[in-house]
């Protein structure tokens, strides 16, 4: 649980963030999306005390971030960068141990922990443990990052444009990646990112910033179905915004019980999102779709159904 | 093993052979000598001049690389931002002032031999120590930086684990040259009587004996090509970790 209020800062008098208000609970993401310059990185910094705020509290799990050592704080709170900055010249399990050996923890258990989250990462310890930064892809760097950032299990995770300079290919693969690990470990962080679709995919609640300020912070739906007045508006885009609420839900939300039967050609799995239940429900200009696990249809899911939870004014 | 290594592996048993043996050199020293000449250095054993002038070169060459490394890292720490230029200055005229100059100021206030000699080759040796160690550590990339403030690596850790590791190639970069440079001019410091190889070639300089200053000369160039490829594969085997 992270508390943030009347959090304020400027560099040489010009005002960086100013009257910033926002909590973070237990398991959820907070994305701050902003366009460069509109703060989101100078509070994010502000939590580890990258940069010592002007004026402001900060609590994390019931704690003033300032009875903490700065650096006692940090090796509390995972830390993810843009550029990664693996350490060179240390291996893979080296990086990954970074705090966990900082914090003293026995051999033993840094080992284990650094095989266990590489693991989670879908790199085989045997082959990625003593390799060098530097033989990695880029993709794997990203996810070696966000694995050190995890390793000492920190209260949570400040993640400032993790896969900001990947393909969007491998980007895309990493969110999936991460909302996947999210689910099963459940992680608590902040994510800055100038990326909406990104800020849509990884968050729980989006806080849109600018010229210091949080214009906005709510669920993606609710941002997507009431953005205020002006930057926000601007800055969410609402050419598409249909087919994006249709992207933060499930099929699962809306199936329907259907009779057992093999799969047909066209079907989804529960866990698709309603954007791609609807597009290939245009693409078969079809009015249902089955639902299929394991191969066998579980439910089916009708048209009018996605296009009522896309519509304006639905629940 | 690789070319290099080969290459000075010959080379050093070559000088050890022409320090332990300087017989060996006579049929090349014989053509450039005058009939009737002295061809080889005989008022000191070699190994003697050699030991001193090795010891010479690396006492200074310590206190080089101890006193350039710290003030590198001095400088390059947030408190020591305001020194930068005063420390370079100071390293900057160790370089451009000459050796022979220190020398010609440091024997009236030490007196001849070897402390003269040492105070010069630590001034000359100073600058591309401090200026590489600089160079090293401003190297470092800023994600690499913020990354280990980020984890809550401290001050001292961030410097010792991260930093200078990964300064260490370029720094010792900066302590070849400063030795390379230092084995040739410590040769001067014979002219205010340190012992060392010097000795040889400014005898053969007094007494027109070409021999001897080819000798001394040879030996040198030796040594100096010899210590400047063990450097170098030091230095590339920190790069490669």
């Amino acid at each position: 649980m992270i508390r943030v209020s009347g959090l304020r800062k400027s560099f040489e008098g010009v005002t960086a963030v100013e009257g910033l208000d926002f909590e973070v609970a237990h398991g959820e993401v907070l994305a701050l999306v902003g366009t460069s310059g509109c703060g989101k990185s100078t509070t994010l910094r502000m939590l580890n005390r990258l940069i010592e705020p002007d004026a402001g509290h900060i609590e994390i799990d019931g704690r003033d971030a300032r009875e903490v050592s700065p650096d006692a704080l940090r090796r509390g709170i995972g830390y993810v960068i843009q550029g990664v900055g693996l350490f060179p010249h240390w291996t893979v399990a080296q990086n990954i141990g970074t705090v966990p050996r900082l914090l003293r923890w026995d051999r033993a258990r840094v080992r284990a922990r650094v095989e266990e989250l590489l693991e989670l990462f879908g790199l085989e310890a045997s082959e990625y443990a003593d390799k060098y930064p530097s033989e990695l892809s880029g993709g794997q760097q990203q996810r070696v990052g966000v694995a050190r950032a995890m390793a000492a299990e920190p209260a949570m995770l400040l993640m400032d444009e993790p896969f900001g300079a990947l393909d969007p290919v491998t980007r895309g693969r990493l969110q999936d990646e991460f909302t996947a690990i999210r689910r099963r470990r459940g992680i608590t962080a902040i994510l800055v990112t100038h990326d909406m679709d990104e800020a849509f995919r990884l968050a729980d609640r989006i806080a849109v910033m600018d010229a210091g300020q949080i214009l906005q912070i709510d669920t993606p739906e609710r941002l997507l179905r009431g953005p205020r007045e002006g930057f926000v508006r601007q800055f969410v885009g609402l050419d598409d915004r249909a087919l994006r609420i249709l992207s933060l839900h499930r099929v699962r939300e809306l199936s329907r019980p259907a009779a057992d039967a093999p799969a047909p050609n066209q079907w989804v799995s529960p866990d698709d999102t309603l954007r791609e239940a609807a597009s290939r429900l245009i693409w078969e200009a079809g009015d249902s779709l089955a639902v299929v696990e394991e191969g066998r249809v579980t439910a089916e899911i009708r048209a009018e159904d996605i296009w009522r939870t896309g519509a304006r004014g639905a629940p | 093993m690789s070319r290099a290594g080969l290459a000075l592996a010959a080379l050093f048993a070559l000088f050890v052979a022409l320090v332990l043996r300087p017989e060996l050199m006579s049929p090349l020293l014989r053509l450039v000598a005058e009939p009737g000449q002295v061809l080889l250095y005989d008022r000191q054993p070699i190994r003697v001049l050699v030991g001193w002038h090795l010891a010479l070169v690396a006492a200074a060459g310590a206190v080089a690389c101890a006193v350039g490394v710290l003030l590198g890292v001095l400088v390059t720490r947030p408190a020591g931002a305001d020194f930068m230029t005063l420390a370079r200055m100071i390293s900057n005229l160790g370089q451009t002032f000459p050796p022979i100059a220190v020398l010609a100021i440091a024997v009236p206030l030490l007196g001849f031999g070897f402390e003269p000699t040492f105070l010069a080759l630590c001034a000359y040796g100073l600058l591309p120590v401090f200026e590489n160690t600089v160079a090293g550590l401003r190297g470092v990339p800023a994600t690499v930086r913020e990354a280990a403030r980020g984890m809550g690596l401290a001050g001292a850790q961030r410097l010792w684990r991260v930093e200078l590791p990964l300064a260490a190639p370029v720094i010792l970069t900066g302590l070849r040259l400063s030795t390379v440079i230092n084995i040739g001019t410590a040769t001067i410091g014979s002219t205010v009587g340190a012992v060392g190889l010097g000795e040889v070639i400014i005898a053969g300089l007094q007494s027109g004996n070409t021999a001897f200053v080819l000798q001394g000369a040879l030996l040198v160039a030796l040594m100096a090509i010899c210590a400047d490829l063990a450097l170098r594969r030091i230095e590339r085997a920190l790069t490669r970790a």
